[in-house]
């Protein structure tokens, strides 16, 4: 461009068609020389990097990754026998320990504290719900034996698997302060022998509560109408219901669900002798610590309801019979198909009842000297 | 201490009433006056005694149903409690350093465990039908419960001395050993003992009449 | 105040065990139970390297932060030790452990564990040091004798290093120096080759021992 205006220009001037060559050539040039940098310039880095030797990617790079097992598990192997004994870093250790520290931990402790508190202010608000219409005196049977003792099974489990479990979640912060961690240590190995002894106990009792409780417990239209009126919870405000009402078939559901999760995830961690990795435990620890807490908490308003919480609600599980004006006021629709059946008022005569639930044969009885008598 | 105390004197002195008071009662059931047959015997009592010690162990026709319940869960309790008391590997330790000198093979630890659960169920269901069942609650006596509740509780503390790393986990237990040995003989934890004398008696009283039952 | 470190250096470890074999002597540790192990990648393929590991006695070690029953505890030395008498054999420890450190004598089912071992770095345990009780609980207390742990001592090659982490990583650092900018992944030929050494001026010497 340095002889650009010595040249007489005249660009108006029609004597010349198109680009003298002298100028097309030097044109082209500049193209060439301006492609060459566009291609040469992004390798300028990478041969800087090989001349100056400053930057080799670290040749240990590759063992680190398969050491983490960056890209799935390693080419690994030792002569130590064990259970992932060649797995160099374990994958999952850290992000388990931070569930349990900074999930499980406080999350369940405000949960099961916030269903207390909540439980406390219900009690001061509404207090006991009392039987409004009094107690009748007619009595209508309400679980079997089989039902209550099976009831009464899963719950003395289910209360010891939770004060146990709460020991060792919770000891560290709330019971090594009181007892010492010696003291704390005894407490601590006896819940934990006597959790890992008692629970898979707890499987077969919620299988055997599946069973007995399952019948009446499927959703309907009635209990949508029953939670839209707070199950009655309020003073005033009745909500009509079956033989078991919403919240008891939640209950129900809750359960069959965490039963099925805890008792599973609980088998696995208490039964390390079919090779399982850390990974699956860490993941049955979640499970299982995770349910537990809020199955706990869901608890505590079950035990509520069905002791202090509620006047008449207990005898259906301690003797099987409740109250009719309980049961009008609570599961009405059932009083209905109740008298309609003639079962209300019975007396709870003990060999009918054994008749009842235990299909007995007694015809043997009456007449002293037979076979059965024998026996 | 405490444990030197409870598996010191306290030991002695329960194992002493258990024994005395077992043989005591045994003795006072031997001779207790028995009305004298005057009929000719149709057969000997001997094999009736026997056989009735054997098939007084299953459900009679007729009960089957009924005591399914009982039949299953009581054996879930019994054979599990004998398992644990007779092969459990703490227990043959201590019957061969403080009892007889000398020891059997323990059952693996899985079958303690194992026999454990069954007996922890069994007892649970057992106890808890007797109070659920009107019948069963009303021919239970306070000795029927107390027998119940101390037997699950000597299981319990056993359970939780499981780690065997705590003195005072194990005294807790052998206390509450004591106090069953202690209770045994004076209550009807003595069916241990009895129930063979008193199948023996029927079946022999029975053997002699030439029924068989 | 020292704090105290293991350092394999995976081009000299030659998967000896014996590392593996002397920790075992030294502490009469129980069969299944494996302080320390030797951890080959890629055996036998091109790039085949090993590792010797055992606990890395962390600063915030996982171990004590998931313990129900907080039975571990840490050294002014920076050992990460802990009380079998406060151990109720859980596995948490094990599950938190990034190197499978924690070892339980016993795998059986009911959650039987027995209580955890695991390497001590040869610093015993609670109470008194090498009292019969420690050592039949722990092992040897080799640093109340003012010795090293037994593992970085018989470590033929001096691929595992183990002491003060100053001096650990001193050692480390001048190895690295004349193996090259490369450092890592360059192989026995370079690991051990006479001359780079004498080019790098550190023929023959530690660098903890020239202090």
């Amino acid at each position: 461009m340095t002889d650009h205006p010595s040249r007489p220009a005249i660009p108006s001037e029609p004597r010349q068609h198109g680009v003298p060559p002298r100028v097309r050539a030097r044109i082209t040039r500049y193209l060439l020389a301006l492609l060459a940098f566009v291609l040469i310039a992004p390798l300028v880095p990478y041969a800087a990097a090989y001349l100056g030797a400053g930057n080799v990617p670290n040749p240990g790079a590759g063992l680190w990754n398969e050491v983490r097992q960056r890209a799935g598990p390693a080419d690994a192997n030792t002569q130590a026998r064990g259970v992932e004994s060649a797995v160099l870093i374990n994958q999952v250790g850290e992000r388990w320990r931070q569930f349990r520290s900074e999930m499980l931990v406080p999350v369940g402790a405000w949960l099961l504290l916030g269903t207390l508190g909540f439980l406390a202010l219900f009690w001061i608000l509404r207090g006991r719900i009392p039987l409004e219409g009094g107690r009748s005196g007619q009595l209508v049977p309400r679980f079997s034996v089989n039902q209550r003792v099976v009831h009464w099974f899963a719950a003395i489990l289910f209360v010891f698997l939770a004060v146990t479990g709460l020991v060792l979640l919770y000891g560290r912060f709330v019971l090594i302060p009181i007892l010492g961690p010696e003291g704390f240590s005894a407490t601590a190995a006896a819940c934990k022998e006597g959790h890992n002894l008692f629970g898979p106990i707890f499987p077969f009792a919620v299988l055997a509560m599946i069973v007995l409780f399952l019948r009446g417990n499927g959703f309907n239209q009635i209990d949508l109408k029953w939670f839209f009126r707070a199950g009655g919870l309020l003073k005033g405000h009745p909500a009509s219901s079956g033989y078991y009402n919403g919240g008891q078939k939640s209950w129900f559901w809750m359960v069959v669900l965490f039963g099925i999760a805890i008792s599973i995830s609980g088998l696995i961690l208490d039964f390390g002798v079919f090779g399982q990795g850390r990974e699956v435990m860490a993941l049955a620890h979640v499970v299982h610590g995770g349910v537990a807490v809020v199955f706990i908490a869901a608890s505590l308003g079950h035990i509520y309801i069905g002791t202090v919480g509620m006047e008449g609600a207990f005898e259906s599980m301690s003797h099987g019979y409740v109250d009719a004006n309980w049961a009008r006021e609570h599961h009405d629709l059932w009083l209905a198909e109740m008298e309609a059946a003639g079962m209300v008022g019975v007396e709870p005569n003990a060999l009918e009842e054994v008749k009842r639930h235990d299909n007995i044969d007694f015809k043997g009885f009456g007449s002293p000297g037979t076979k059965a008598v024998q026996g | 201490m405490f444990l030197e105390f409870v598996e010191g004197p306290l030991w002695y002195f329960s194992a002493v009433v258990f024994v005395v008071g077992v043989l005591w009662r045994l003795v006072d059931i031997w001779r207790q006056p028995s009305r004298t047959d005057l009929a000719v015997p149709r057969g000997s009592g001997v094999p009736g005694a026997l056989r009735t010690i054997v098939t007084r162990s299953w459900t009679a026709k007729g009960f089957s149903r009924g005591a399914t319940f009982h039949l299953v869960a009581g054996y879930m309790f019994h054979i599990g409690l004998f398992v644990l008391l007779i092969f459990a590997a703490p227990h043959v330790k201590f019957i061969e350093e403080r009892i007889l000198g000398f020891g059997w093979t323990p059952a693996p630890h899985w079958l303690f465990m194992v026999a454990s659960d069954l007996a922890f169920a069994g007892i649970l269901l057992l106890w808890l039908r007797r109070l659920m069942h009107p019948v069963m609650r009303k021919i239970s006596t306070f000795d029927d419960h107390a027998a119940a509740i101390l037997t699950f509780v000597v299981m319990l503390t056993g359970c939780l001395a499981l780690l065997k790393s705590h003195d005072s986990l194990r005294a807790i237990h052998m206390l509450t050993v004591c106090l069953l040995m202690v209770y045994f003989p004076f209550s009807r934890l003595m069916h241990a003992f009895t129930f063979p004398v008193s199948r023996a008696y029927t079946g022999a009283a029975m053997g002699r009449k030439g029924v068989s039952a | 105040m020292a704090r105290m470190k293991f350092l394999c250096d995976t081009e000299r470890c030659i998967e000896c065990n014996g590392c593996v074999t002397a920790c075992k002597n030294e502490h009469e540790v129980p069969w299944g139970i494996n302080r320390r192990r030797v951890v080959t990648i890629n055996d036998g393929e091109k790039g085949e390297r090993s590792l010797s590991v055992a606990c890395m006695h962390c600063s915030d070690a996982p171990c004590m932060a998931v313990c129900p029953v907080d039975c571990f505890f840490q050294t002014a030395d920076g050992v990460v030790l802990h009380d079998k008498d406060i151990c109720i054999g859980c596995g948490y420890c094990f599950y938190a452990c990034p190197f499978g450190a924690p070892q339980f004598p016993t795998g059986g089912v009911f959650g039987s564990r027995g209580k955890m071992d695991k390497c001590t770095f040869c610093a015993g345990g609670p109470g008194e040091a090498n009292s019969a009780e420690q050592v039949r609980k722990y092992g040897r207390n080799r640093l109340a004798e003012g010795k090293l742990p037994i593992c970085a001592e018989m470590c033929a090659t001096k691929a595992l290093l183990a002491g003060d982490g100053d001096v650990v990583a001193d050692i480390f650092r001048q190895r690295m120096a004349y193996r090259g900018a490369a450092g890592l992944g360059t192989g026995w030929g370079v690991a051990y080759d006479k001359g780079l050494r004498k080019a790098s001026g550190l023929d023959g010497k530690a660098a903890g021992k020239e202090d």
